[in-house]
């Protein structure tokens, strides 16, 4: 009665594959993967391992090749229709600038650290899926940086976007969080990136830049995050891979895995700050409003996804109830900072108009008339006077997150969250229970944090005075910094403007 | 207008409406396909198109790439039916399933035997050779008058296959079993489709197994017990019937006489509400706490089998998996109720089938 069964999909690829893998015989396991046990990560079996990469490497570069072609025949079309000018509003340029200083070297180090892990875990499975990623990821930062580059040839605060990334202040946030999970053990770095980063989080930053892109007249961009989406399946799959194997393989390895996700939920979120403030206050047409990105992506798909993992045991992120009520707070406190700071950035910084105070308003209803539009308010008005206020003292940081400590008590929005751990004699400051308790558990890693505020105070940063400090960022004063008003980009956005309406007559 | 999707390579065909897409018709009739983003970007749900017309819907070009969709490929996510489908999913075939064609029978009620205070049990005589089925399978029962066909596991071995026995609980307010309870006759004729379902004894694992019932959930761990004693299987073998109180449990002299006379079979009734005047002795409260009591070390190197209610079943899985036992060795029959597919949770796709 049973008709003839065909061979599935993974028994081919398993049958193309096996034999991968083999017992050393000139040197001892152990030195051949030197960082496999310090973690206390226990594997009894790796064959338990159900590999989600069925892809041989012919077909991956079949399907790349036709990503790319497809990806650049955009590039091209757009260079050649002057696509920038089509974008809703110049303002829009600073998120990109934003993305490629702040996120795109963030996909090479992603590129980086998978490569590494893929040397580094015993296991054949993992071992391909990590190299593979750590291929497509060296993919989207060419892309990215192949897609803004036609940016660059109009605007400021592009150029210099990977050295700026190594040194200005705020970009050590996004920085210092992938050296963090680069400076881990495999297993650690498996849990940071392939399942925090790439599962839990990755939609937040993902969709509302790419969608800002959209709503916002940049099919460039639109298309590099598609074409980077395409490799995303991989990517969460093996994210997810990843924590069912470490959980299901010793009970010993929930509790450290715990503190794993407890830890880069946390990071993750600090990160995403950035994002926030884009969606917020930097997209000139928005998507909607990053509380209700938080909703959609973090609570409502990271509850279902929390729910089935409960049943290994693992719990909800802690301090995922904090994170979630702060989103009300968030977005306004971060751009507040940048308005304060911004002849210190490499973008151009605004006030909300009265429409865009109106729609933050709508979205926080609880928050944003009561704290934050007096204090846009008050800024508007010093602008009148002519008296634009920049704040001249360097902030003091968070020594986890690296972020000012510029943060409101979670349950009091008065005072200043601010937390102190003791350490080998000296003081660390961190901006919050969650950076404190990654602080605390680990205080001789991130007592050698590269802060840029103290090394600025240590003279490692081109001198004293804020014109050396830039020299050293490679940040253009007076074109890559300070407000958007009066900006050389403003004043070549008018012209083209002009020009425009001139032959619409 | 509907059309049918058969999924290779297990074989199972679901019914997808006009406008649906395929994946949202295979999860919502229990069929299992990888999946991630559900909007057609990520490219997890790709499936390879075997026969049929499909509409490839809102495919982004970079997740179903041009040589993928004229190689036949599609996303299950965005695709619609244009004709009757056949597509081959990355799902796994399991040895221990047989292919069974779906075929409608006229049934005629030959015993009605009152269980407890709400269960009946109805049994059905087919006409000729009756239905080949595995144990564990359910099959669809259209009542006179009563719209919609309600599904019942079968609680009989398959070696009687022109006979079918059913353990129907009365649903307050529930037209069907209403009807069955108050005006089903014997001599009756029913209409009764089958076999369906995936929830079947892997009999070429050699493993001890644990079988976890709830109410009438008893159904399908009875008829796989029935048919590993009758074959002469030896593996130890565990059931744990769990109901609410005294009045409420039933085949328990039919369990018990079969533990005095199988060695390898232990069976657990487990009361959660004894009633005063039960005079109960036995295990009480929930049946995943009396699994935990009776494995103290956990659960690795046996295979579960669970049939209940949903809340008793999530439990044994959370049991379960705290105690080592993982998906690739715990079975269930997924019931797909009215409520269930509208209470339109999200489900993550960590879990296949569970």
């Amino acid at each position: 009665m049973n008709a003839p069964l065909k061979l599935g999909l993974k028994q081919r690829y398993s049958l193309l594959t096996s034999g991968l893998d083999w017992t050393p015989s000139y040197q001892p396991f152990e030195k051949i993967y030197p960082y496999a046990e310090f973690e206390g990560i226990k594997i009894h079996d790796w064959s338990k391992w159900e590999d989600p990469f069925r892809l041989t490497m012919d077909a991956y570069w079949k399907f790349q090749a036709e990503k790319e072609r497809k990806l650049y025949a955009v590039l091209d079309s757009f260079a050649q229709n002057n696509g920038q000018m089509n974008l809703s509003d110049v303002r829009y340029v600073n998120a990109l600038k934003l993305f490629l200083t702040g996120v795109s070297p963030l996909e090479y180090q992603a590129h980086r650290g998978f490569a590494h892990v893929g040397r580094h875990v015993p296991g054949v499975g993992p071992r391909i899926a990590a190299q593979m990623q750590s291929l497509d990821e060296l993919r989207h930062v060419q892309t990215q940086v192949h897609t803004l580059s036609h940016y660059n040839k109009f605007f400021d605060g592009f150029s210099e976007f990977r050295h700026m990334h190594d040194r200005v202040w705020y970009l050590s946030v996004p920085k210092s969080f992938f050296d963090d999970a680069r400076t881990a053990g495999p297993f650690e770095y498996f849990i940071a990136i392939g399942f925090a980063f790439e599962y839990v989080l990755t939609n937040l930053l993902f969709v509302p830049f790419m969608s800002g892109a959209a709503y916002n007249g940049d099919l460039a961009t639109v298309t590099f995050g598609f074409s980077a989406q395409s490799d995303e399946s991989r990517h969460m799959t093996l994210g997810i891979e990843v924590i069912k194997f470490l959980l299901e393989q010793d009970p010993g390895n929930l509790p450290i895995v715990q503190k794993w996700v407890d830890k880069w939920f946390w990071r993750g979120h600090r990160v995403l700050g950035l994002v926030a403030m884009m969606m917020d206050y930097m997209l000139p047409k928005k998507i909607m409003s990053w509380r209700e990105a938080w909703e959609i992506y973090f609570t409502e798909a990271g509850g279902s996804l929390f729910e089935d993992l409960a049943r290994y045991g693992l719990k909800v992120p802690k301090y995922a109830d904090v994170a979630t009520a702060e989103a009300d707070h968030l977005s306004h406190q971060n751009w507040a900072t940048f308005y304060q700071y911004c002849h210190a950035a490499g973008f151009h910084t605004w006030l909300p108009s009265a429409e865009e105070m109106d729609w933050l308003s709508e979205k926080y209803p609880t928050t944003f008339d009561k704290y934050y539009r007096p204090r846009f308010e008050m800024w508007a008005e010093m602008e009148k006077e002519g008296k634009r206020f920049y704040n001249n003292a360097l902030p003091q940081l968070c020594s986890v997150c690296q972020i000012p400590m510029v943060y409101t008590e979670h349950g009091d929005h008065g005072a200043t969250s601010f937390r102190v751990s003791d350490y080998k004699g000296e003081k660390y400051h961190t901006c919050s229970d969650g950076c404190k308790d990654i602080f605390d558990g680990e205080p001789e890693k991130y007592s050698q944090a590269w802060l840029p505020v103290h090394q600025i105070f240590q003279g490692n940063c081109g001198g004293a005075g804020l014109e050396d400090v830039l020299k050293w960022y490679k940040l253009n004063l007076g074109a890559d910094n300070l407000q958007q008003a009066g900006s050389p980009d403003q004043k070549l956005w008018d012209e083209w403007m002009a020009a425009k309406d001139k032959v619409a007559g | 207008m509907s059309h049918v999707l058969t999924i290779e390579p297990n074989g199972d065909s679901v019914e997808v409406a006009e406008g649906q897409t395929l994946l949202d018709a295979c999860l919502r009739s229990g069929v299992w396909l990888p999946h991630a983003c559900g909007h057609g970007l990520c490219g997890s749900c790709k499936v390879e198109v075997l026969e049929g017309e499909i509409d490839h819907g809102d495919a982004s070009a970079f997740a179903l790439m041009d040589f993928e969709r004229s190689e036949g490929k599609t996303l299950a996510c965005t695709a619609r039916c244009l004709s009757d489908v056949t597509i081959e999913a990355d799902i796994e075939e399991d040895p221990d399933g047989r292919r069974i064609p779906v075929r409608d029978f006229t049934a005629t009620v030959v015993g009605l035997t009152k269980l407890t205070h709400d269960v009946m049990e109805v049994r059905l005589a087919l006409e000729g050779a009756g239905m080949e089925f595995q144990a564990g399978h359910y099959v669809n029962v259209g009542f006179p008058g009563i719209e919609g066909a309600r599904a019942f596991s079968l609680a009989n071995p398959p070696s009687e296959p022109a006979l079918l026995e059913l353990q129907i609980r009365r649903v307050p307010g529930g037209l069907a079993t209403g009807y069955v309870h108050e005006r089903l006759a014997v001599g009756d004729q029913l209409t009764v489709t089958g076999p369906y379902g995936r929830f079947f004894v892997r009999k070429s694992s050699p493993l001890p197994m644990i079988f976890l019932a709830g109410g009438t959930g008893l159904s399908s761990p009875r008829a796989m017990i029935l048919d590993l004693l009758a074959e002469g299987r030896t593996e130890p073998m565990l059931l744990i019937h769990g109901v609410r109180a005294r009045r409420d449990l039933y085949d328990q002299a039919l369990f018990e006489d079969l533990a005095a006379r199988h060695p390898n079979l232990t069976y657990i009734p487990v009361l959660s509400e004894p009633a005063a005047d039960d005079g109960w002795s036995g295990e009480t409260g929930f049946v995943h706490e009396a699994l935990q009591r009776h494995f103290p070390e956990g659960f690795a190197g046996h295979k579960a089998y669970l049939c209940g209610p949903p809340p008793m079943v999530e439990a044994c899985i959370r049991t379960l998996m705290q105690g080592r036992l993982f998906e690739r060795d715990i079975y269930t029959e997924r019931f797909l109720t009215a409520a269930s597919l509208e209470d339109g949770k999200v489900k993550s796709p960590v879990f296949k089938r569970l």
